[in-house]
């Protein structure tokens, strides 16, 4: 029995996730169905079933780490699919395909806590992953392989299915960063002064450089503005957990405002973003470039403080709604307390994830887990605030909730990291 | 020196991370509480409008309870149904593709059964899902000036528009405008899109409502401001100016002369000036009373800004930046070209103000709003906008315009009325489109008015002329004779 009590956080609050699961289905089923169907059972049963699996699987494993990570990764997929149920158009199963990427999710999770045997290695194969890295960035750009969807040319498709391959950077990028950061942060840290402005040595500044030119790159030649963002957003605040050079990163947004700034005045799909930001309601936007912003907003004012209640929104009349607008949808629904409690979820998961980052034993595994964390922090705020209108929409995928595979299987991958780092934590430093 | 623990950089991270979720959450509640209002009276939030398919929607009534709008069942759910097409910009559409205009947007939430008069219905339609079946919403329309209006001008076979009021009240009896169209097809799934991509193409811009919205130069209809300035300001009405055809102040103004409708040369009065519409007289009287004063008595009478009322209406100018500052803008102005824009609505506030003895109405379409067992829930009855002119002032103008309808020679004889005093004045409005613009703006009876009327027929033949008689048939349908 003492299987069971191994990790009795965890299973206790995965309790409260199989009831959010369920009230959620039973109440979208309700709300949308004139008679009930008993498939729609399936789905929670499924669900709680594979965090089961996996709760099971790390009590199993004795994996001393975390145990609010996984029920919060738990309850943001639940959300998620309880959305996708709802906001499934009549002609594609988003459930279903979600649902199935789940499953995928789950093995791939299972893989990371297994491989490779000892996390701190990987840190040695650093210039593999920046490789790799590069090569997956590049692969939607080939020929044959690499997909436009939506005007942005980030997917690589393989028979039905489209992958977007900058969600499995990210974690790459952390990785690189991580182990580039820990070899060289000495030097890096104390950099040559002019006046107020630090200057680090030249050799190490070419990979700083060579990252802001990869995600201009990445704006030009993919037109994903979300995607660079989120690597500029990773890169510079690894170099202030690095160095803690503020410095840096005020140059860093300088540069970055800079970039924007000819970006604007030269591609159109850059400016069109912009000025639909600043003026949606604008005559000539409103049922064009505006039209989607506008129509989140209208969702957004719907929501109130309580939400209309699941089922009794209009979040169709956002187009795209499951892939960029969710968190609209959700507050429309669940109104602003829900919105909040998404939030407080969200900040949690970096919370405790950050607080793993602070324990671990070394400055690798503690660059990893920030890293990680920030990831989570930075795609939410950067989604989040988009949909809110108080930066210019960017198509990053809200972590966890959104539709996509791609970004679920690459964000359980990441619960699964943060996990083994304060797993190495607790056992390097014997508590329990 | 080591540099300081990546730890200390973690906590900084996290705090600024904590604090761009809290930036976040206030935008969530800005959007969700502070501009929830705002938002949901938007006429394209789709989500007022979306109550069109699946319940019910408000009736729109004239003043004798005539149906104007309502909801017809139909097949899978509710069809918005538009009885008179010449109504069409003020009734306007509900459409679930492209939102709400006119009385359907400016009352969309009366038409729910959620006005804002009874807050508890729509505190429970949105929390309880208890929704009362919608009332109706009723307009002062009176179905026979509308009918009066909508078939002169018809007649004309031109663009252009005709608004009446109740100078007493502030409210709309008619509204007409041409070209328009028809808002079944706006609201019909099955005919929306083309019918969208017509109205919006058309190059004649049918969708615009020219009696609310549409600006032209007042042209000689203006004159009744400046008169009313002069009269203010201290100009004897009764002293003759002597106009000889072209004029210019002095030399200065270079090849630029102020012309005469009727190459006129002799001794005018004011009252003179009004009836045979002399524009050099009050180009003469403009720049003696000054750019100042004449551009505060346009603003008092309201050019340059939009009229208060229900359903918005557009802001004519009284300059490009807004002063008069040039001597020829001035004179250009006293006569009504300058730089001048303003709306048929805003015309006929001009001359309901003169009628009511200075009092300026605020215009309003509707008048009530009743519940589904047809109990008032709401009276719209806004008072008056405020005292432009003194009394005796007013009284003064109405004289002259008297006399400009029935006086010897008077270029409006078209809108006399057999045994009323109608009082009015025409206008040619000289416009970079084409030929001048026809423009009558009057009211009856002259003594104690209940109507007042603005008429513009774009592109006359012989302006105002042709635009009088149309006033008059408008007039006379609503004095019931």
């Amino acid at each position: 029995m003492t299987l069971l009590f191994r990790r009795a956080d965890e299973m206790r609050l995965l309790v409260w996730v199989a009831a959010l699961v369920a009230t959620g289905s039973v109440a979208v089923a309700a709300a949308e169905a004139t008679s009930f169907d008993r498939r729609q059972l399936l789905i929670p049963v499924v669900f709680v079933a594979l965090a089961v699996a996996l709760h099971a699987f790390l009590a199993i494993r004795r994996v001393r780490g975390d145990q609010l990570l996984l029920p919060l990764a738990s309850a943001l997929t639940a959300i998620g699919l309880v959305l996708m149920q709802r906001l499934q158009p009549d002609d594609t199963p988003l459930l279903a395909q979600q649902l199935t990427w789940m499953i995928v999710a789950c093995g791939a999770f299972a893989a990371t806590m297994l491989i490779p045997r000892d996390l701190t290695t990987i840190g040695r194969f650093k210039w593999m992953w920046a490789l790799l890295g590069v090569a997956l960035l590049v692969s939607p750009l080939l020929p044959v392989i690499g997909r436009e969807i939506n005007g942005a040319r980030i997917w690589v498709g393989l028979g039905r299915f489209n992958f977007a391959p900058w969600e499995a950077v990210k974690i790459l990028m952390v990785v690189f960063f991580a182990a580039y950061l820990e070899e060289y942060r000495e030097v890096i840290a104390r950099p040559r002064r002019i006046g107020p402005i630090p200057v680090p040595p030249v050799p190490y500044l070419l990979p700083m450089l060579a990252m802001w030119a990869i995600a201009m790159a990445i704006v030009v030649f993919e037109k994903d503005l979300g995607a660079a963002l989120l690597f500029l957003g990773i890169f510079l605040a690894m170099l202030y957990l690095a160095t803690g050079e503020a410095f840096y990163s005020l140059i860093g947004i300088a540069l970055v405002a800079l970039g924007g700034y000819v970006l604007y005045q030269t591609f159109g799909h850059v400016q069109v973003r912009v000025d639909t930001w600043l003026d949606p309601f604008h005559e000539e936007m409103r049922f064009g470039a505006g039209y989607q912003i506008i129509q989140g907003l209208f969702a957004l004012g719907n929501g109130g403080l309580f939400g209309a209640g699941l089922g009794n929104g209009m979040p169709h009349r956002i187009p795209i709604v499951w892939s960029d607008f969710v968190f609209d949808a959700f507050a429309e629904e669940a109104g602003l307390a829900g919105a909040i409690a998404l939030l407080a979820l969200y900040l949690v998961f970096v919370y405790r994830g950050m607080l793993i980052a602070i324990k671990a034993p070394t400055p690798f595994l503690q660059l990893l887990a920030a890293g990680l964390s920030f990831i989570i922090a930075f795609q939410t705020l950067v989604i989040v605030g988009g949909n809110l209108r108080l930066i210019p929409l960017t198509g990053v995928t809200l972590p966890f909730v959104a539709y996509g595979g791609s970004s679920l299987v690459t964000n359980w991958m990441l619960v699964a990291l943060l996990i083994r780092v304060s797993d190495i934590t607790a056992r390097v430093r014997g508590t329990p | 020196m080591s540099p300081r623990g990546i730890g200390a950089n973690i906590r900084g991270l996290t705090l600024v991370i904590a604090l761009a979720f809290l930036v976040t959450s206030f935008g969530a509640g800005y959007w969700t509480l502070v501009a929830a209002e705002e938002l949901g009276s938007d006429p394209f939030n789709p989500r007022l409008v979306a109550a069109i398919r699946d319940r019910p929607r408000g009736a729109i009534v004239d003043s004798a309870g005539g149906v104007l709008a309502e909801s017809v069942k139909s097949g899978n759910g509710y069809v918005r149904r538009y009885r008179d097409r010449t109504l069409a910009h003020v009734v306007g559409y509900a459409s679930f593709k492209y939102g709400t205009a006119g009385i359907e947007a400016a009352y969309s939430d009366s038409l729910v059964g959620q006005d804002p008069a009874d807050p508890l219905a729509s505190w429970r339609a949105r929390y309880l899902g208890e929704r009362d079946a919608p009332g109706a919403v009723v307009l002062g329309i009176d179905p026979k000036v509308q009918a009066a209006a909508a078939g002169a001008l018809a007649a004309t076979g031109r663009r252009g528009a005709i608004v009446a009021l109740d100078p007493r009240t502030g409210t709309i009896l008619a509204s007409a405008s041409l070209p328009n169209f028809d808002p079944n097809q706006i609201v019909d799934p099955a005919t929306e899109d083309v019918a969208w991509q017509q109205v919006n193409g058309n190059a004649d811009r049918p969708l615009i409502d020219r009696a609310r919205s549409g600006l032209y130069p007042p042209g000689s209809t203006f004159k009744i401001v400046t008169g009313a300035a002069a009269l203010e300001s201290g100009v004897d009405p009764d002293a003759k100016v002597r106009v000889d055809d072209p004029w210019q102040a002095d030399p200065s103004w270079g090849p630029y002369h102020v012309r005469s409708a009727s190459r006129a040369h002799g001794d005018f009065t004011m009252s003179d000036a009004f009836r045979l519409s002399e524009n050099i007289y009050f180009a003469k009287v403009g720049l003696q009373i000054g750019g100042q004063r004449l551009g505060e008595y346009a603003q008092r009478f309201g050019i340059g800004a939009a009229p208060r009322c229900d359903i918005s209406a557009a802001k004519g100018q009284l300059s490009g930046t807004g002063a008069l500052d040039r001597p020829t803008l001035i004179a250009d102005t006293a006569y009504g070209q300058g730089e001048l824009l303003a709306s048929p609505l805003q015309m006929a506030l001009v001359a309901a103000a003169i009628g009511r003895g200075g009092v300026m109405p605020t215009p309003h379409y509707a008048t009530e709003v009743r519940d589904a067992a047809g109990n008032t829930i709401r009276t719209i009855a806004p008072g008056a906008a405020g005292q432009v002119i003194r009394p005796d002032t007013a009284a003064r103008v109405t004289q002259m315009l008297v006399a400009a309808v029935s006086g010897p020679g008077a270029f409006a004889f078209g809108a006399k009325i057999q045994g009323v005093n109608v009082a009015g004045k025409t206008g040619t409005a000289e416009n970079p489109q084409g030929s001048p613009h026809g423009w009558f703006v009057g009211f009856a009876p002259a003594e104690a008015p209940v109507v007042a009327v603005a008429v513009i027929i774009e592109n006359a033949g012989q302006g105002g002329v042709d635009a009088a008689p149309l006033g008059g048939r408008v007039m006379q349908a609503a004095l019931g004779r």
